[in-house]
């Protein structure tokens, strides 16, 4: 095999440099009428088995928006079983009834708390992290995720007190240890990924976040101090909501709903160019992933899917999720070098055998 | 046949094939580099869900992978093998059945909502002791003085013999709950009294000043030791709790919806914080006729009160706090 150490998935630098570039576009298949009839049928089964089925219906869940996502013709496949992620919900609850039988007997051990999550949070973090890489699959061919116990404290605790330290300056930085531990540790068949973004770009789009965010606070003070509705003089404050409405005037109350529409583009805004900056900085191989989710984009979506949500009374939840996949997955590509190379799977890697080792793990759906 | 593509599970490229099932028991894969066998029993077969690629693991490793899930179902059944889960995907492909079973999930969160929260948090509320009713109350009176209330100027003697017969009315009551009586002056609230859990019921200067004689006030009172009695606060935030869990069990994931629909148990709790009213009103009511105190007092304050706040908040009684005043007293004598 001529594998490289930076080409571990076995095709040759030469080519990688030299083949043209193919774009392979990401695709959500899936639809809300056919997710809201998956939706509520699980819905149903978990009640009516009082939340046991529930394991069950994840694993359904999950299924349909693995299965669904196509990359160059074929989807994903989610391979946890239902009784592990029952044992893990069971093992978790069990350990957080212990947990307050203790603390009622010896409320002293209260104290033990904190430092105890600081040493259990990174394990966690490893465990779950883990757990999700390796249930998932691609042409047959597992993810893994060889991140440890070291990286993960330094990642999200240690940088945690750094970035408290130094009172939220450092936030940025603190991200993109937590991405680049989280996505740059992961691995397709045998191939690690790479994390490429440089902090730079964190901080540029948090930084900026920051300062919309207060300048958009700053109106909107602006605008209750300038209508009366918060006056020092208590006196003067609005008792009821037409009072309120009354001092704020059309204009005032045009400009808090444009507040408003400004605060969810915001909230776009650090979404979007999270995504970008975490999805795009991945490299696999001969493959680079590129991620071009859109400020306004994103935040209509989710207005929408808001109004939707509100105006069904929730019933509207299914499409609400499957817009927000398309949208994702259709700003998503892989920039590939002549095409989708070939990689190879693991040494340890057997077919199924992998998954019926992972009883112990939790399934945790860990933010970064 | 049914085409699809086979993985050997070496790597990551696969092979364009096609399934056959034979009569022999034994499934076969045939592709251009590719031919594998194996028993049916040997053979994992993925759960339907939608349309999703379907998946046969065979013994080695490999996958076949085919989206005909049609040609796969109908193969399966006349191989007489038994897809797994193949009733739940006949539930969610139906719109007949998917309706009803929308209809069965209303119902029964609304039924959960209704009576299955309420007497679970009135369960886990038997649970807990009284010093958490004390702890939730902590620190709300010394903020309400600094936001809306005076100091009371009620002559002493009139308070001296309130807190005197208020003292008679909790010395004897023995249910874990330190009663204290506070009087305050408000002009933003009126005339009116309110209960912490904490025990300590609060009385504004608007309401004594309102009652024509004290047996009045004494029928408000024992309306609040009703609410602190009966741990309404706690039961209230446990409910609210309950609710929230509810929301986030049937939409789990997605986060700032579920963050927004968080707001709803104020909504819902709005009827069961009545529930709540009409329990003190029976509580005081029963504490009236045992103490021979004559009833007619709780009507005449109450309908007093109703009548001092006016009609013009009758559009928003749908979330109001409190049942109709008409429901809870009988105002013939009204003033």
């Amino acid at each position: 095999m001529n594998a490289s150490p930076e080409f571990a998935s076995g095709f040759s630098p030469s080519t990688a440099e030299t083949a043209p570039r193919v774009n392979l576009p990401f695709e959500f298949r899936g639809s809300g009428a056919e997710y809201f009839r998956i939706w509520i049928v699980n819905l149903l089964l978990t009640i009516v088995t009082l939340g046991i089925y529930s394991a069950w219906a994840k694993v359904r869940r999950m299924r349909y928006f693995y299965g669904n996502t196509i990359l160059d013709g074929h989807g994903f496949e989610y391979h946890a079983k239902p009784i592990q992620i029952l044992k893990g919900r069971l093992i978790i609850f069990a350990a957080y009834v212990v947990f307050l039988i203790v603390i009622r007997a010896v409320p002293m051990l209260a104290i033990l708390a904190l430092p105890l999550a600081i040493v259990g949070v990174p394990w966690i973090i490893v465990k779950a992290r883990t757990f999700q890489m390796r249930v998932t699959s691609y042409r047959n061919l597992r993810f893994n995720f060889h991140g440890d116990y070291g990286g993960a404290m330094s990642a999200f605790v240690g940088w945690y007190f750094v970035t408290a330290i130094t009172l939220g300056i450092l936030f940025p930085l603190w991200l993109h240890k937590r991405v680049s531990y989280t996505l740059g540790h992961g691995a397709y068949g045998k191939t690690q990924f790479r994390f490429v973004t440089p902090s730079g770009r964190f901080f540029a789009f948090c930084y900026a976040t920051a300062a919309m965010s207060a300048l958009a606070y700053a109106l909107f003070f602006y605008v209750l101090f300038k209508s009366g509705a918060l006056n020092p003089d208590p006196e003067a404050v609005p008792a009821t909501p037409l009072d309120l409405a009354r001092t704020l005037g059309v204009t005032g109350f045009a400009m808090l709903l444009a507040i408003a529409a400004a605060g969810m583009g915001i909230w776009g805004y650090y979404q979007s160019r999270f995504a970008n900056a975490s999805f795009g900085g991945l490299e696999i191989g001969n493959a680079r992933v590129v991620s071009n989710q859109q400020a306004g984009a994103l935040a209509w979506i989710e207005i929408t899917n808001l109004l939707g949500m509100v105006c069904t009374l929730g019933l509207f939840y299914p499409w609400a999720k499957v817009r927000k996949a398309r949208y994702m997955l259709q700003q998503t590509s892989l920039d590939t070098a002549g095409g989708l190379a070939e990689f190879q799977a693991a040494q340890n890697e057997a077919g199924e055998a992998l998954g019926e080792e992972l009883g112990e793990f939790f399934d945790v759906d860990f933010g970064i | 046949m049914i085409a699809g593509r086979y993985f050997d599970g070496t790597s990551s490229k696969g092979a364009a094939a096609s399934l056959a099932l034979g009569a022999d028991g034994i499934a076969r894969v045939h592709g251009l580099h590719h031919k594998v066998e194996a028993p049916f029993g040997e053979i994992e077969i993925s759960e339907r869900v939608g349309n999703i690629a379907r998946r046969l693991a065979f013994p080695g490793g490999g996958v076949f992978e085919s989206t005909e899930n049609d040609a796969i179902d109908e193969a399966l059944a006349h191989n007489r093998i038994k897809a797994r889960a193949g009733w739940v995907h006949r539930l969610e492909s139906r719109w007949r059945l998917v309706l009803g079973a929308l209809v069965a999930v209303a119902l029964l969160s609304f039924a959960f909502v209704q009576w299955g929260v309420p007497a679970l948090a009135n369960q886990v509320a038997r649970m807990l002791p009284t010093e958490v009713d004390r702890r939730i109350g902590m620190g709300t009176l010394e903020t309400f003085d600094r936001l809306m209330f005076e100091p009371s100027r009620l002559p002493a003697g009139k308070r001296a013999s309130l807190e005197r017969r208020f003292r008679e009315m909790t010395g004897s009551l023995d249910d874990g709950h330190v009663y204290r009586l506070e009087f305050r002056r408000s002009e933003a609230i009126g005339p009116n009294a309110f209960a912490l859990p904490s025990g300590i019921v609060v009385v504004t200067d608007e309401l004594v000043d309102m009652s024509k004689v004290d047996d009045e006030v004494i029928a408000v009172l024992a309306h609040e030791i009703g609410h602190v009695r009966g741990r309404h606060a706690l039961r209230q935030m446990l409910q609210a709790a309950g609710v929230s869990a509810l929301a986030v069990a049937l939409l789990g994931d997605l986060s700032s919806i579920s963050g927004i629909l968080s707001a709803a148990p104020a909504l819902l709790t709005a009827k069961q914080s009545r529930d709540f009213e009409r329990e003190a009103d029976t509580f005081a009511k029963q504490w009236l006729r045992d103490h021979d105190v004559a009833e007619s007092n709780f009507d005449a304050i109450l309908c007093r009160m109703s009548g001092e706040k006016g009609r013009s908040n009758e559009a928003v009684d749908f979330f109001a706090s409190h049942p109709a005043t008409a429901e809870r007293a009988r105002c013939t004598d009204v003033n």
